[in-house]
């Protein structure tokens, strides 16, 4: 549904990544793991076209969409929970997911409304807190604001950028619930995770990143997985 | 005893005039604050376009004999137009990180502005039409001047206007989203740029209302006018707080309260200095603004 070929994207002098190959089936979770500085925030940022690759190609559903700027990558389908979630501070959260209808708002008032409503369902806290400032929240709480925010664009494809950084344990296990709900129901989702056993736990196919390429690619369970966890925590020499 | 009287009456007349007129004050503080909101950039050309879109106003009024309400509603266009080509020419095509060129570029064009507007006008200060300076209202020992109370009904639904288009409208929420957090932004689908753009105009719109509604007040239009305002709003801005609009609005009402207050005590020749003093005790005491903390000292 979603593949990545050979992509080459610098900041400035410094070449993050170098030559990225790496797909997401339709309905899978897909993980990118990596230790810090592997280049995975840089490959999120790649796709949903806030930076532009020197080389290489992106498709999504068999269009090419490397030159797309951000705001037509997600009319495109393609919707990304960013890492530290970067909710909108002083806007209260029913703003904020009004915020993430953008692209569709103007043509479809009642049908964003509902929507709106779905989020509140599937994440009660959020209606509890519609009136509050984003900024307020808990990180947990943000992380939820976060996710439901890029599901209120209607995305085919969600890319989920460490949703579990900063967050106390019992909250992790939360999230990873919520995205296992929201894979059920048939969203494709392209993961990056440094917590890999989190992360091992609801894919259904992997990527190890290393210094701005893929060096290992498998199904979880096989048998270099723990080589897989210690490199992705730990990085190679 | 009459001193004292008389006194303290001149003075709540001068804060009276000066809050009345400090409110185009806080309409170029408030464009200035939308646009560094924005873009985290100051747009050094904003009070001079501002007055040129006045200008512009007055060239339909002297060329064709328009109406007083149609020469404000030039203003407007003509000052949004302005805006729209400042920000494609100093701001859209230059890196987002480099502040400086931005800046300069922005300088330059108020130069720019400035120029085409002494070469018009021979430098030479043209006669702004006004709407009910014959009126007076008396309130006790208190006057009120018609066309000072009119300027300051027109700024104050044009904040109502902004409000409305910040918090109830589709663009409003584009404009507060890109400068709460750019990236985010983005990732929710609003072109990054056609909102800022669209915030140029949104400013440049609110400083012809303020430059129009200058010119109604002082009654002339001069080139002599562009620093003094650009520094003033700039001050309001500084005051108010880079970024926030209440802090505008207020700081808008204090810098013309006190601008009266000073030229009452001081006289015209003074009246300016102390109005710039203000700005370093902010700097130094209170550098985000009206509605800050103090700030820590180390």
């Amino acid at each position: 549904m979603l593949t990545v070929g050979d992509v080459f994207t610098s900041y400035g002098m410094i070449k993050a990544l170098n030559g990225v190959t790496l797909s997401a089936s339709e309905g899978e979770i897909t993980c990118l793991l990596g230790p810090n500085g592997a280049g995975k925030t840089t490959l999120m940022f790649t796709i949903a076209g806030i930076l532009r690759a020197q080389a290489g190609s992106i498709k999504f559903d068999g269009q090419s969409i490397e030159r797309l700027s951000a705001a037509k990558v997600v009319e495109a389908g393609i919707a990304l929970v960013p890492e530290n979630r970067l909710v909108f501070p002083t806007m209260s959260v029913e703003e904020n997911l009004e915020a993430g209808a953008f692209i569709r708002v103007a043509k479809d008032r009642a049908g964003v409304d509902d929507d709106i409503e779905r989020m509140y369902m599937r994440f009660p806290v959020l209606k509890e807190r519609r009136e509050q400032m984003a900024g307020t929240l808990s990180g947990g709480e943000q992380q939820m604001l976060a996710l439901a925010r890029a599901l209120m664009s209607r995305p085919r494809i969600l890319l989920m950028d460490e949703p579990s950084v900063g967050l106390a344990p019992l909250i992790v296990e939360d999230i990873f619930q919520i995205i296992r709900d929201v894979n059920a129901d048939g969203m494709t989702i392209l993961l990056v995770e440094q917590n890999a056993n989190m992360a091992l736990s609801v894919a259904d196919k992997f990527y190890l990143l290393e210094h701005g390429r893929v060096t290992f690619e498998g199904a979880p369970g096989e048998l270099e997985q723990d080589e897989v966890i210690r490199r992705a925590y730990l990085g190679t020499e | 005893m009459d001193d004292i009287v008389f006194y303290t009456v001149e003075i709540i007349q001068s804060i009276i005039d000066g809050v009345l007129f400090g409110s185009t004050y806080a309409l170029i503080g408030i464009g200035f604050t939308l646009i560094f909101g924005a873009m985290h950039k100051l747009n050094m050309t904003y009070a001079a376009a501002s007055l040129a879109g006045a200008y512009i106003g007055l060239a339909f009024f002297t060329l064709f004999d328009a109406p007083v309400m149609l020469v404000f509603l030039a203003a407007i266009v003509g000052s949004a137009g302005i805006g729209l080509i400042v920000y494609y020419i100093c701001f859209r095509y230059i890196p987002v990180e480099d502040h400086l060129a931005a800046l300069m570029a922005s300088v330059g064009a108020l130069f720019f502005i400035d120029e085409i507007v002494i070469h018009a006008t021979n430098a030479s200060p043209l006669t702004f039409p006004a709407l009910f300076d014959d009126v007076m209202f008396e309130l006790g020992p208190f006057g009120i001047r018609g066309d000072l109370l009119f300027v300051f009904a027109v700024s104050l639904i044009s904040m109502a206007a902004l409000w409305y288009v910040l918090y109830r409208t589709r663009l409003g929420l584009a404009t507060r989203a890109v400068s709460q957090q750019g990236i985010a932004a983005q990732l929710c689908g609003i072109d990054i740029h056609r909102t800022n753009g669209t915030t140029f105009v949104v400013a440049g719109m609110l400083g012809g209302v303020a430059g129009s509604m200058i010119g109604a007040s002082v009654g002339i239009l001069s080139p002599l006018l562009t620093l003094p305002i650009t520094i003033k709003g700039l001050i309001v801005t500084v005051i108010g707080g880079l970024g926030s609009i209440p802090g505008a609005i207020v700081a808008g009402f204090l810098v013309g309260a006190l601008e009266n207050v000073f030229l009452f005590v001081r006289g015209v020749n003074e009246r300016d200095m102390y109005i710039m003093l203000l700005l370093f005790v902010f700097l130094v005491f209170r550098p985000h603004g009206i509605f800050s903390r103090r700030a820590e000292r180390d």
